[in-house]
């Protein structure tokens, strides 16, 4: 007989992302509160992130540590075909501490070479809902982090060009939570099964750019940050089921593939006395993001492997910032961007209820000391309150995100 | 260092802010009153599931389910409690042992999990005669399983079926005598009538085995053979006079009509193509062994459409689109020859002409259902064409059901009846279908929130 009385070929088909839309672009808490922007400037050591090609013009060797922390917030709402609610929930509180660490600058005074190391969080995502929240069966919980090592090496040509490059080795660590429809005959009347994927992953890319001193007060940057694609080789699949559904769903392993986008820059940056303003236009390669994979080491008529179409777009984010030197030892900075969402209509899912955002940013840097830089700063982010759906689970309803990031770091130069 | 003192109040302020998405809208009942609501049906309105009924399958009914979102409504027209249904007082099944999920071994030494009939004590002694709580013997649900729209014309009709017994004003009555004793006892605002599935899916079950041609007699007076189809006239009649009395109170309602009922489970779980030959030898020995019959025969290594035997005692190979019942014994086909060197009796497969006759009935019985609401202003809601959207897969909160037995999510081991997500599933519907016609606003309710089947 072709099917035996049970076919439990219950469903992993509506498992989803690691979340994507969520790029960090807090890499360096000036650029942070100056809306995002740093390509065209040299602010300090996080150049070597927002443009490997500032570096040989850095005075001296520097150490940069800063972290942030970061709340987002999500809410949804579900209004039914006949525009009546019949739910109302709330992401589960989360403080995430992205950081980051660089240290480098010339390899001596007079020479036009550079060298530097930077460790940052430039990717993550992390969303918990209450568990027995309506999209259970789609998502409960994600956890994506991701650091990278960035090695770099950056030369200055002559007075109005310098480049630079960096290898960037990617590591990263998912956690995916997610319940099955089905349900043990003890116990509650709805005690349901859970999947529970878990993995570590890395990859490779690069990140060059070029930094332009067109005129005294005016400087361009360009910069193109390469695709990571972040293997998942054995991560680990645990399914959480009645005795009778085990050999359904074999505890296994499995292997994904997140392809974290490639992003290009162009920032224009002026000094008038006092007072720098900046530009940067994102160009982020998010349509490498197709289609969400999961292949299990061992696959059953109940448990076959994951397809999830994502179908994210390619964006254009514009970002701007002000700095105002007030003394010798006192900046203030202010900044804004537009971020639009990666994630279009008919995609949109609760692991990642990505909307467009607006980011409003300041931020404050004192000098106690000759050589030592304390910085902090503030980003908020809002989304545009979005009526979204995610046709592949059947699953709709409306999003509203938003987050907030304090931060404060410091810097030391030789 | 003030400025930064600022800086994190303003954070702390910000952090504070929770997002919000709020979407509610008031519930409102539009041009509708559901004070009080009566439900009228058959096994499918009854809360039967599992092959059986039970106290669990009762509260999670669709009727159930649409008194609670009427009792959602705000502007003061919707439902007043209690909704009584008449209860039995045990969860293992009435009268019969409902149906789990067990292990079952087969002939060939194979075991798989099989619905299997419970061995926990049932509660008949309890459950034989309902004991209303209400003074006045309200039933706001007063679905009884099996029961047919011809079945109300049937004087002493609880006699013939326990369930309608066990609540019956006065078991002498026809089912529409009763049904308007109920309705004047209740007085309801809201009706729902979801009859004539039973009229149908007794002839399907049985394997088309009565007239399916619309021309079935009476067995005795008004009563029909139940592996019969009810013909029209006497379906549309019989209809007619139901609609009148639950509109004698001059309620709205809404009329669900038939699904087509070959898309259930039951019929779809075997595949018609289940003969597997994994050896040439074996399929020219097929081959031969029907050389003297005239039908086409095709035996190949694969899978091969079953030997069957049609409604005129015809030996021949099942053709695409013709369906096996799930009740089929399994040690027959797997030990016995059944489908191969013998063929499988008819009882147990609906050929082309009888799946002709289910559908064509079903056709001309909603045609009716529809104009009667038209004429009455009701509520039309085409559970058929739900029905159909289910058996391609339907998505909704992350959860594909179908109409696949077990994995599919909406119904219950008997293949035949709706689960407690399927009624909540079929409630949404008739509300999406209410709120259209009676503008009102009333919202769905979470089917994912409600038991699925139980695995061991």
């Amino acid at each position: 007989m072709k099917k035996h009385v049970i076919t439990a070929s219950l469903l992993l088909s509506a498992m989803t992302s690691f979340g994507a839309g969520y790029q960090l672009n807090l890499q360096g808490l000036r650029q942070v509160a100056m809306g995002g922007s740093g390509a065209a400037w040299p602010w300090d050591a996080s150049t070597i992130f927002y443009n490997p090609g500032g570096l040989a013009r850095l005075k001296g060797v520097q150490i940069y540590g800063s972290t942030m922390f970061l709340m987002p917030s999500t809410a949804y709402g579900n209004r039914d075909n006949s525009g009546t609610t019949s739910a109302n929930e709330q992401s589960v509180s989360q403080t995430f501490t992205p950081f980051n660490l660089y240290i480098g600058g010339r390899i001596n005074e007079d020479s036009r070479l550079a060298l530097g190391l930077g460790i940052y969080t430039p990717f993550g995502a992390g969303l918990k809902w209450d568990n027995n929240w309506l999209g259970k069966y789609i998502v409960q919980s994600i956890d994506l982090k991701t650091v990278f090592f960035q090695p770099t090496v950056s030369y200055r040509a002559n007075e109005w060009l310098s480049v630079g490059a960096g290898f960037v080795f990617g590591a990263g660590s998912v956690d995916f939570r997610q319940a099955l429809p089905v349900h043990g005959a003890q116990g509650a009347d709805i005690d349901d099964g859970q999947a529970h994927l878990r993995g570590t992953a890395t990859g490779v890319g690069f990140n060059v750019g070029a930094q332009m001193k067109l005129r005294e007060n005016f400087q361009v940057g360009l910069t193109y940050r390469s695709q990571v694609n972040m293997d998942v080789s054995a991560g680990t699949a645990d399914f959480r089921v009645p005795t009778s559904l085990r050999d359904s769903f074999p505890n296994t392993k499995f292997s994904s593939r997140l392809p974290l986008p490639g992003v290009a820059t162009i920032g224009f940056g002026w000094r008038l006395n006092d007072v720098t303003l900046q530009m940067d236009f994102n160009y982020t390669g998010w349509n490498s993001f197709d289609t969400l994979r999961f292949d299990f080491a061992q696959t059953t008529t109940s448990l076959n492997n994951v397809r999830a179409p994502r179908k994210y777009r390619n964006t254009f984010t514009p970002r701007f910032g002000i700095c105002y030197k007030i003394s010798n030892t006192v900046a203030l900075m202010g900044g804004a961007a537009y971020d639009p969402t990666p994630v279009t209509n008919g995609f949109v899912s609760p692991d990642l209820p990505d909307a467009d955002r607006v980011v409003l940013s300041c931020g404050i840097t004192v000098k106690p000391l000759p050589g030592l830089t304390i910085m902090a700063a503030f980003e908020g982010v809002n989304s545009v309150k979005r009526q979204g759906n995610y046709d592949h689970a059947g699953f709709g309803g409306v999003y509203k995100t938003t987050a907030a990031a304090p931060g404060i770091g410091l810097y030391y130069s030789f | 260092m003030k400025k930064l003192y600022t800086i994190g109040v303003a954070a702390i302020l910000f952090a504070s802010c929770k997002p919000s998405a709020d979407v509610t809208t008031p519930s409102t009942a539009g041009e509708a009153v559901f004070t009080n609501y009566l439900a009228v049906g058959c096994s499918y309105s009854a809360g039967y599931a599992d092959k059986s009924l039970t106290v669990s399958g009762q509260l999670n009914s669709y009727p159930q389910r649409l008194f609670e979102q009427f009792e959602t409504i705000e502007d003061g027209f919707g439902a007043n409690g209690p909704f009584i249904q008449p209860l039995v007082t045990g969860d293992n099944g009435y009268p019969e042992p409902k149906l789990v999920l067990g292990t079952s071994s087969y002939c060939d030494g194979t075991v798989s999990l099989a619905p299997v009939a419970t061995t926990l004590p049932l509660d008949s002694n309890g459950s034989w005669r309902y004991i209303n709580p209400i003074n006045n013997a309200q039933i706001n649900n007063i679905s009884i399983p099996r029961i047919r729209v011809a079945d109300y014309l049937v004087s002493g009709y609880a006699g013939l079926n326990k369930y309608a017994q066990r609540f019956y004003y006065n078991p002498a009555q026809r089912p529409l005598d009763e049904l308007y004793s109920r309705v004047y006892n209740l007085g309801p605002t809201f009706f729902t009538v979801w009859l004539g599935v039973t009229d149908v899916l007794g002839y399907a079950v049985a394997g088309g085995q009565g007239d399916g041609t619309g021309n079935a007699v009476p067995v005795t007076l008004n009563i029909y053979n139940t592996s019969d189809i009810t013909p029209t006239s006497v379906f549309t009649s019989a209809y007619d006079s139901i609609l009148k009395a639950v509109s004698s109170t001059s309620a709205k309602g809404a009329l669900i009509n038939i699904p087509d009922v070959s898309a259930l489970p039951y019929f779809n779980t075997v595949p018609a193509n289940g003969l597997y030959i994994d050896r040439q030898s074996y399929a020219d020995t097929l081959q031969a062994l029907y050389s003297t019959l005239s039908f086409d025969k095709v035996f190949l290594q694969g899978y091969n459409y079953y030997i069957i035997k049609d409604n005129d005692d015809q030996t021949r190979q099942a053709v695409p689109g013709e369906l096996i019942l799930m009740t089929v014994p399994r040690d027959s086909i797997k030990c016995a020859g059944w489908g191969s060197t013998k063929p499988i009796p008819k009882e147990y497969v609906l050929t082309t002409d009888e799946l002709q006759n289910i559908r064509n009935t079903i056709k001309s019985f909603n045609a009716y259902i529809e104009q009667e609401c038209k004429l009455r202003k009701l509520a039309y809601v085409d559970i058929n064409s739900f029905m159909k959207t289910l058996s391609t897969g339907m998505a909704y909160n992350g959860i594909n059901y179908s109409t696949e037995y077990i994995s599919g999510g909406a119904f219950s081991l008997d293949g035949i009846h709706l689960n407690a997500r399927g009624n909540a599933l079929v409630a949404n519907h008739i509300i999406k279908a209410i709120n259209a016609y009676y503008k009102s606003t009333i919202p769905q309710t979470d089917a994912n929130k409600y038991p699925g089947i139980k695995f061991p």
